[in-house]
């Protein structure tokens, strides 16, 4: 039972983060339609950006997340307006694009930052404290906190300005907004800004769990991606979810079967697909005559 | 840019191309204020293409195509509300993650949103059927409701031109009439109207004047009341 | 079609004779073009071909590898029995990740692919059983006859002859009856599995011929570098293939061979600045697909059509010669021309909150021209789509010819005889028009597909008559003088004309048309009607969908009426014309008004 609930809890952490990688994945898929590979690397490059500024430049932890975090939400609009073209080609090719800037984004990387890595002190004094036998640590809890103080401010942006709102009606019928006088051009970059920044945070606080390196992109983006399409692409509950479930499977495989925990985690992921196509929290569409 | 003194919407020669289909070929009608006009024609005439062109959905080019004085060619597509003319999509196209307070919201999304509540208070008066919808999702409505929330959506913006692209569709005919009443009250308040329809009877019932579109092309034009009577359109619309 | 001209014998000529003048590093490097060629055209093969988004190729790659090299040092094997173990091994993990692939496609698909091929590497590395990351060393080389294949030179041969089998195989497969089935699948799954094509086996055939394929270059590599670590499988590799296949033309076996000698080569250029290359062929992808989608083989064709060229080879063989005329299905008569050929007995569909077809029941006798009518989303689409196998009811019946056919899937109802069009065209857009003619007129089954391996020769020869009977339906439909223009690139009179045409090539004893004059000009039309006159004569039952009631009423035998999900009347286009419910539901209830209009 306390093996059971301690495995339970350090997926909880990485969950977390998954959800996070998921939710930059999903904003940006449900306002353009863009399905962007990318992500994952931008996701790193998020990583990078506050590793340096914490750890190479000495500057405050907050400091350097915010920083990395306005980094990237430039970065996020640049590769907006590059892909642009993209969004009224078929899936396929556009997918197949996202997926050369990510190659682009990883060797930018390597050529900054060498292909070593940086390791990444916690940014608070990492204390485990014993519930009833289980052991958290509180960069879990800091790590938690501030991925659902990002999910909050997102759910309330969406929700409670009219931007927001603007961002899911033109997500959900882009012509039908554009009628109404929604400038969705503004709307696509606005989305992809917010999901690159959602990508920085989500690197900056796995800085510290893992090892910052050029292929970091590469085990959590892809798994952030993969929790995305499991909770429903294009749906934030979906992609919180999605996320922390994708943390349990990982935890859990973990344990006995170091070796193949990737591939047990991918399998299981792929069953789900196929008994659910739609993910979790997926919209059924209806095929009408 | 020119301005041509006339108010209402004013298209010259309006020609929309897909690819290699050429889908409106030199179309051109007007919409005086207050006045209201039906384009009816079977389906791929090119209704629906000619109301996206007007609304800047699709590209398309037009020796004249103004609205109250502004030229439409000139204007962002987004910015085509504001002029005052409003829009009622085919297929209803309501967002239909959204509530029903927020979908009649999004319609006035260039106004002030502090100010709605009497406009959102007016639709309902309109349509009584989706007040008690207020906070639902839109998706959960049925079609008439949806079709009534696309037109209320379109109110919102407080247009002087409403354009409806076949508000009928795949309603019931008691729904047909509800929707039909509300356009003709909406008529007698004064707004002007484009409607686009497949049911003739509908649109004679509801214009001042029509348009025959056929593969693109004005085919015939004329006031309801005489296009009702003619024998080629009887022939045409009611197989006779 | 496969021209058998004067380039490939030079460049296999030229294949053989470059090693004697390379010198042994340019050698290396050249094997391991040939090597990345290979499984290059597996790639191209499943994803620019199949149109599925494989993104484990690599993976595919490294199982060969992995599996020949395991067998040959754990176990001791005999590397030449090692080797088609391996390939089968490889074959299996292929099909393994083809099994998602039935479900889910496009960006899902993508990922689901790159999911289990990030697996597969770090099973790689953290396995015991691999090596780990320090991979397999001391792999056994290939001998033959006692000859010692371990010389790069005896090496290069080797792999060499491997990429002309495989280069000469898939070309094989891309411009035959396989291939043409992959591409249709690819531009439109709907209209594909309407022309007989069951997806879910071609889906697999597609990642099976892509394992194959990758299979062999991984047993060949493991052998030649003798030792495999999983660097050489990782995403690395896997974006490098498939840069190859994006710049070099996704569906273009030649592409994806260029693809591979450009990117190798550069590769190998660039060594020094090994993190830069990797920088330039990501650009490289970019800029392919938002400026040249088709990649070089797409910007190669279209300079040969903007300045006129002619292809540099021989016309297909079986384009010269005169074939004996085969008699289309238009003229052939019906055996049995009495009885009811479609029976439609209370069918009901429902969606989510819709009920789209509520107990309709139709019936259209042998011979006859059947009209349904009624207005826009009152269930008539939805109607052909339940008796073409797209939904399934959830009540009632449809029969065929007498026989009960309910919720038989699409490419079996083709199979029985029922073609069909679509209202909003669906044409396979990146075919030749002669090739969407030729996919629907192949009713080979699946299985006959064995014959790329045992005989080769028989389906050079059903190919070549199927062409010649696809030649003479275009003829029919007077669009033989644009038989090689890309569909896509038709007028739009001609693309709905070619949907009928593939229609028929299907040889159907019942046809659906879904608004076939929509959008058709006058004289159109007139074709139109004298079309439909036509094929019913040949015997065939038609069932049309249409608003343009001057059609209708002048061409149709019999009329079904619907309005909302209901059939509302039924009998003799006169009969349906006098009926008042019909005149008020089709023209719209507007009861104030009613009285007066009519």
């Amino acid at each position: 039972m306390i093996y059971f609930l301690q495995t339970l809890v350090g997926g909880l952490g990485m969950g977390a983060v998954y959800a996070l990688v998921a939710m930059g994945f999903s904003i940006v898929y449900r306002t353009m339609g863009l399905v962007n590979f990318a992500h994952a690397d931008v996701v790193m490059i998020g990583a990078f950006l506050a590793a340096t500024l914490f750890v190479t430049m000495h500057l405050p932890f907050v400091v350097a997340i915010t920083l990395a975090v306005l980094l990237t939400a430039v970065i996020g609009l640049g590769m907006e307006r590059i892909l642009r073209p993209l969004e009224s080609k078929d899936l396929n090719l556009m997918l197949i694009g996202t997926i050369g800037f990510g190659i682009m984004l990883q060797s930018v990387a390597i050529v900054i930052w060498g292909s070593f890595g940086i390791a990444v002190p916690t940014p608070i004094p990492n204390v485990p404290i014993d519930v009833g036998g289980v052991i958290v640590t509180t960069y879990q809890l800091f790590v938690l906190a501030v991925a659902g103080i990002v999910m909050l401010l997102l759910y309330l942006f969406l929700d409670r300005t009219k931007l927001g709102t603007a961002m899911q009606a033109a997500a959900m019928d882009r012509s039908a907004a554009t009628a109404m006088g929604v400038n969705v051009s503004t709307s696509n970059a606005v989305a992809f800004a917010i999901g690159s920044a959602i990508a920085a945070v989500a690197g900056a606080l796995v800085g510290p769990l893992l090892y910052v390196n050029p292929t970091l992109g590469v085990y959590v983006g892809i798994k952030g991606f993969a929790a995305a399409i499991l909770g429903g692409f294009g749906s934030i509950p979906g992609a919180i979810v999605g996320g922390l479930i994708f943390g349990l499977i990982e935890a859990f495989a973990a344990g006995p079967l170091s070796a193949y925990s990737e591939l047990l985690t991918f399998v299981v992921f792929a069953l789900a697909m196929m008994v659910r196509q739609t993910g979790i929290f997926g919209e059924r569409t209806v095929d009408r005559a | 840019m020119t301005t041509p003194n006339v108010t209402g919407l004013v298209v010259r020669d309006l020609s929309v191309r897909y690819g290699r289909v050429q889908a409106v070929s030199g179309v051109s009608f007007s919409v005086a204020d207050g006045a209201s006009l039906g384009v009816i024609g079977a389906n791929g005439a090119g209704k629906s293409s000619t109301l996206k062109a007007i609304f800047r959905l699709v590209d398309s080019t037009a020796t004249s195509m103004h609205f109250n004085g502004t030229s439409l060619q000139s204007t962002q597509p987004h910015h085509v509300v504001s002029l005052g003319m409003s829009y009622v999509p085919e297929g209803r196209r309501i967002f239909a993650g959204l509530s029903v307070r927020k979908n009649l919201m999004m319609g006035a999304y260039r106004s002030n949103w502090r100010h709605l509540g009497d406009r959102i208070e007016r639709v309902y008066d309109l349509f009584p059927a989706l007040k008690k919808f207020d906070s639902a999702l839109a998706g959960a409505l049925s079609g008439g409701q949806q079709q009534m929330l696309a037109i209320g959506r379109a109110l919102l913006s407080e247009p002087k031109l409403l354009v409806l692209d076949e508000p009928s569709m795949g309603l019931a005919p008691v729904l047909i009439d509800d929707i039909a009443a509300t356009l003709r009250r909406l008529r007698s308040e004064g707004v002007s109207m484009l409607l686009v329809e497949q049911n003739a009877k509908l649109t004679f019932g509801l214009t001042d004047r029509c348009i025959v579109l056929e593969n693109g092309k004005v085919v015939k034009e004329g006031p309801s009341s005489v296009l009702r009577a003619d024998p080629a359109v009887r022939q045409i619309y009611l197989g006779l | 079609m496969i021209r058998v001209g004067f380039g490939k014998p030079l460049l296999v000529a030229l294949l053989l004779l470059l090693p004697v003048v390379l010198d042994s590093y340019t050698l290396h490097v050249a094997i391991l073009i040939m090597l990345f060629a290979i499984v290059a055209v597996g790639l191209s093969l499943v994803m620019g071909f199949g149109g599925q988004v494989n993104l484990a190729q690599a993976a595919f790659f490294g199982t060969g590898a992995y599996v020949s090299a395991l067998l040959t040092t754990t176990y001791g094997w005999n590397p030449w029995l090692a080797a088609p173990v391996a390939v089968l091994a490889t074959c299996v993990v292929a099909l393994a990740v083809a099994v998602p692939a039935l479900r889910v496609q496009s960006h899902y698909l993508g990922i689901v692919s790159l999911g289990l091929a990030v697996a597969f590497s770090s099973m790689l590395s953290n396995s015991d059983l691999t090596g780990g990351a320090a991979g397999i060393s001391k792999i056994p080389p290939l001998a033959l006859a006692g000859l010692d294949l371990s010389g790069p030179r005896d090496y290069y041969y080797l792999i060499a002859i491997a990429l002309i089998l495989v280069v000469g195989f898939a070309l094989f497969v891309a411009n035959t009856t396989l291939g043409r089935r992959f591409k249709a699948m690819r531009d439109d799954v709907l209209a594909a599995a309407a022309s007989g094509i069951e997806i879910r086996y071609y889906r697999l055939m597609a990642f099976l011929l892509a394992g194959l394929v990758g299979g062999v270059a991984g047993v060949l590599y493991a052998h030649n570098a003798r030792y495999v670590s999983p660097d050489t499988f990782g995403l690395g590799v896997m974006f490098l293939l498939l840069a190859m296949v994006i710049i070099g033309g996704q569906d273009s076996i030649w592409g994806a061979v260029v693809g591979a000698v450009l990117l190798i080569t550069a590769r190998n250029l660039l060594t020094g600045v090994q993190t830069y290359q990797q920088l330039v062929y990501g650009a490289l992808i970019v800029a392919t697909v938002v400026f040249a989608p088709r990649g070089l083989a797409g910007a190669a064709s279209d300079l040969r059509r903007r300045f006129d060229l002619p292809w540099p080879s021989i016309p297909t063989p079986w384009k010269a010669r005169a074939v004996s005329p085969a008699p289309t299905r238009l003229q052939v008569v019906r055996p049995s021309p009495e009885g009811v050929a479609l029976r439609v007995d209370s069918v009901s569909k429902r969606f989510r909150g819709l009920q789209a077809l509520d107990g309709v029941s139709l019936e259209a006798g042998a011979g006859e021209i059947h009209g349904v009518i009624g207005p826009n989303g009152s269930g008539k689409t939805t109607l052909f789509n339940v008796i073409s196998g797209i939904y399934r009811p959830n009540g009632g019946r449809v029969l065929v010819w007498g026989r009960d056919v309910t919720g038989e899937r699409s490419f079996r109802m083709s199979r029985l005889g029922v073609a069909r069009t679509f209202q909003n065209l669906r044409l396979f857009r990146q075919l030749s028009v002669l090739e969407n003619v030729m996919v629907a007129l192949d009713r080979d089954p699946a299985h006959a597909h064995i014959r790329y391996l045992i005989a080769p020769w028989i389906v050079v020869r059903n190919e070549r008559e199927r062409r010649a009977r696809a030649l003479r339906l275009l003829e029919e439909f007077q669009l033989h003088e644009v038989a090689d223009e890309l569909a896509v690139n038709l007028s739009y009179g001609r693309q709905r004309r070619l949907e009928i045409a593939r229609a028929m090539a299907a040889e159907p004893t019942i046809l659906l048309l879904d608004e076939p004059a929509a959008g058709l000009n006058a004289a159109e039309q007139e074709g139109l009607k004298a079309m439909i006159r036509k094929i019913r004569d040949g015997g065939v039952t038609v069932i049309v969908i249409e608003h343009n009631m001057n059609l209708v009423m002048n061409v149709c035998e019999r009329l079904t009426v619907f309005g909302h999900g209901k059939v509302i009347a039924a009998g003799t286009p006169r009969e349906v014309a006098a009926n008042p419910v019909v005149i008020e539901a089709y023209l719209g209830q507007d009861a104030s008004e009613s009285k007066a209009a009519l």
